[in-house]
């Protein structure tokens, strides 16, 4: 009977032995996190879409027209790939993934707009692609924009002296926590995390289902104690822990030192967010296993239950208007209570004590695998009936 | 040799529970359990506030517009700047409106009546959605202002271009409808390939990695083939139906042969993995975690222009990429093959390299059992 303390080191002298031993198992947890994190990082680095293609069907051919089209290809979010003749060539165009916008300049424009009155554009966005036209119409919009002031500067004011006036009502839009309006900070921030945890839980479903398939529960737990039992499991999952808590470290770092997003809360509270977010899935994790009692069932869970966990977490999706069963789903994730303390730690500066509440969810999910899972799963190295399920 | 391959390669399925769920039952599931994540569509009821300071009746006017904006619920007047952030800051509200005082006052001399918008860039899409909409309401009142100014000031210059947005395709313009058409080709692409090496990885662990012939390799593929191509009909033909997606933009032709080597692309990749593992467990272990970056390199929720070029070109490797941009062209927008074509090609590609992969690899085996290569 070793006791607990000795145990627990067993537990965890016994993982790294065994990840010592196996490329694979090793890879999931070292160089795998590495790349999907680094092709994350650099996927998103440009922060916001830059030279998107549209095409430009100027049925004017006016002076007017072509310095339009020329500012369009000079602005930096946009290119003009091409000017066809007429709309069915440009859908066609659209329907090619070689455009995300058309910009139709109707014929007599430079007329209409010498006669001092206004001219109608059309722009045709591809809402199939939600992000890039999304982007290419703002900066159309403020292309177009800033070209009408341009000519009413230079026409409008000899026509009828006072006339040109502001817009009656202008709005001044500040975007809080995120001046920049950046995606990598919106996108990269959210993404490691959901990664990092998919990663963990794989990980720790590992670990223990394979102690089962193997029957390989049975020598390592069935001779000591439920309090040393307990203690031995604690000690295996404690590496990946351990590892995973490394990661979120250099996730964090990416983000906030190389690349310069500030924390403006409490980087101290984002690691004890990392932290109670991997005991979380640990807890679940124990459960799920102690449920399957199958290495292979337990995996395909963890697929379904963390594999989801960006569209259900409401983060970038507002869950709040989903269904019922999606906001059960939403609360019943750990992720979700991480990404809320994310946002107020990371971009929206709360104090320190504002987050604990989602460190506390967290925890409880620790708490429930734990009560609920870990008993189970320890009895089942005295039950060789149970175990070499695939 | 073909046929009996097929067959047996369907006994195996059928008499897997775990290749079973991974192949079909998960299919359904998430056929119905993903799309229920953004059931709302176009989120309604954004919470915002505003901050009357003028209290006027144009600023009164503004406050009645907020109260009609389709994305947004006004949900408080609050009676200074500093509880409207307040308020953001605790997430009640998503964006705050600021009237300043003076306002109609401006509006009237014919100068700019300024409004401050305030958006919570923590959570950077609802935010933006709350502003568009109360960017529309300012505009209608805008154009009553404007109205105003005429009757107090004279008629102004008319603006020299007015500027009119129109959605092409997926002219419903929610979450929804812009993703999942696109996360259903991940999950028939992960299903396909976990299911697959699952069942080339059992196989080899009981009983050594062995050679397949060509004609063998034949009737494996065409049997997981046909999954995927039932598998795809049921999204596009059942479930875009059942969840009202946008669909069914394309011909029937058309559909039959993206769908074909769609489903032809993804298996041979599936095959040239599979030839990998020789432990029952290691490709769900080693592959549902690659899922959320398969989807984002596809270049549909983020535009293969703002990735490194480098980067845009490996993510061609994967049949999803082309397949996504494929299956959402036709099936939304209407595309033809022939316009298509690029996507064509780059499956057409990757069947051939992955399947000459798989041949050589599984060529290479001993006859019966023995050895296998990796983990």
């Amino acid at each position: 009977m070793p006791g607990a303390g000795a145990a627990f080191r067993d537990g965890w002298r016994r993982e790294i032995r065994f990840l010592r031993g196996s490329a694979w198992d090793l890879a999931l947890v070292s160089w795998i996190p590495l790349l999907l994190l680094v092709l994350v990082a650099v996927q998103f680095a440009a922060g916001v879409p830059r030279a998107l293609p549209i095409a430009v069907v100027d049925l004017d051919g006016g002076g007017i027209a072509r310095e339009l089209t020329r500012r369009l290809d000079a602005a930096p979010g946009l290119r003009v790939v091409a000017r066809p003749a007429d709309m069915v060539a440009a859908r066609r165009l659209v329907r090619a993934n070689r455009a995300y916008a058309v910009v139709l300049i109707p014929r007599d424009t430079e007329r209409t707009v010498l006669r001092g009155e206004t001219a109608g554009l059309t722009v045709f966005y591809n809402a199939s692609y939600m992000t890039a036209s999304g982007a290419a119409l703002r900066d159309v919009g403020a292309v177009v924009q800033a070209h009408a002031t341009r000519l009413a500067a230079e026409q409008g004011a000899a026509v009828t002296p006072g006339a040109i006036r502001p817009p009656p009502i202008a709005a001044h839009t500040t975007i809080l926590f995120n001046p920049q309006g950046s995606y990598e900070l919106q996108l990269v921030v959210l993404l490691h995390p959901a990664l990092l945890h998919l990663l963990f839980m794989v990980a720790v479903a590992s670990a223990l289902g394979r102690e089962l398939r193997d029957g390989s529960i049975g020598p390592w737990l069935a001779a000591l104690s439920r309090r040393e039992a307990a203690a031995a499991a604690a000690g295996k999952i404690a590496v990946y822990l351990a590892i995973f808590m490394a990661w979120g470290v250099v996730a964090t770092g990416y983000l906030a030192g190389l690349r310069g997003w500030p924390i403006l809360g409490s980087p101290m509270m984002i690691l004890c967010g990392y932290a109670a977010m991997y005991l979380a899935y640990a807890g679940v994790t124990v459960l799920v296993t102690a449920v399957t009692l199958s290495m292979g069932k337990a995996l395909s869970a963890t697929g379904l239950y963390a594999g989801a966990s960006f569209a259900f977490a409401g983060a970038i999706f507002p869950i709040e208007s989903a269904s019922l069963f999606a906001r059960l789903w939403s609360a019943l994730l750990p992720y979700t209570a991480f990404a809320k303390l994310l946002a107020e730690q990371w971009m929206m500066g709360a104090p320190a004590g504002v987050s604990v509440p989602q460190l506390a969810i967290m925890l409880a999910f620790l708490l429930v695998g734990a009560v609920a899972g870990l008993p189970r799963y320890i009895a089942a190295a005295s039950r060789p009936a149970v175990w070499g399920r695939r | 040799m073909i046929g009996r391959a097929f067959r047996a390669t369907f006994r195996a399925v059928l008499s897997d529970g775990t290749a079973l769920m991974l192949l079909v039952g998960s299919a359904i599931l998430y056929s119905f359990f993903y799309p229920s994540a953004y059931a709302g569509e176009v989120p309604t009821r954004i919470p915002i506030v505003v901050v009357d300071m003028d209290n006027s009746g144009s600023s009164r006017a503004l406050v009645g517009r907020l109260r009609a904006v389709q994305q947004a619920e006004l949900v408080a007047r609050l009676p200074s700047p500093q509880a409207a952030l307040g308020w953001i800051a605790d997430r009640r509200a998503s964006a705050a409106v600021l009237v300043p005082e003076g306002f109609e006052r401006s509006i009237l001399r014919g100068e700019q009546g300024t409004v401050a918008l305030y958006g919570n860039g923590a959570y950077l899409l609802r935010g933006s959605t709350a502003l568009a909409g109360v960017g529309a309401a300012l505009g209608a009142l805008g154009r009553d202002a404007a109205t105003d100014q005429a009757m107090m000031l004279g008629a102004p210059a008319p603006p020299a271009f007015s500027v009119v947005q129109r959605p092409l395709f997926n002219t419903r313009e929610g979450y929804g409808s812009a993703v999942f058409p696109g996360v259903t080709f991940v999950i028939i692409h992960q299903t396909l390939l976990i299911g697959l090496a699952l069942l080339a990885a059992t196989m080899r662990e009981r009983h050594g990695a062995r050679r397949f012939d060509a004609g063998e390799l034949v009737g494996i593929a065409l049997a997981f083939f046909t999954i995927g191509c039932a598998n795809t009909a049921y999204y596009t033909g059942f479930v875009f139906w059942f969840q009202d997606m946008p669909r069914a933009a394309g011909g029937f032709g058309a559909l039959a042969v993206a769908t074909a080597l769609f489903a032809a692309a993804t298996v041979a990749a599936a095959l040239a993995l599979a030839s990998l593992f020789r432990t029952r467990e290691r490709p769900i272990q080693l592959w549902i975690v690659t899922s959320v970056p398969i989807f984002f390199l596809s270049g549909l929720s983020w535009p293969a222009e703002a990735m490194p070029g480098w980067l845009a070109l490996l993510a061609r490797l994967l049949p999803t990429t082309p397949g996504i941009h494929l299956m959402v062209g036709i099936n939304q927008m209407g595309a033809t093959l022939a316009e298509q074509r690029i996507e064509l090609l780059n499956l057409a590609a990757l069947t051939l390299l992955y399947g000459t992969v798989a041949a050589v690899r599984y060529g290479q085996f001993p006859a019966r059992g023995g050895e296998g290569a990796g983990g």
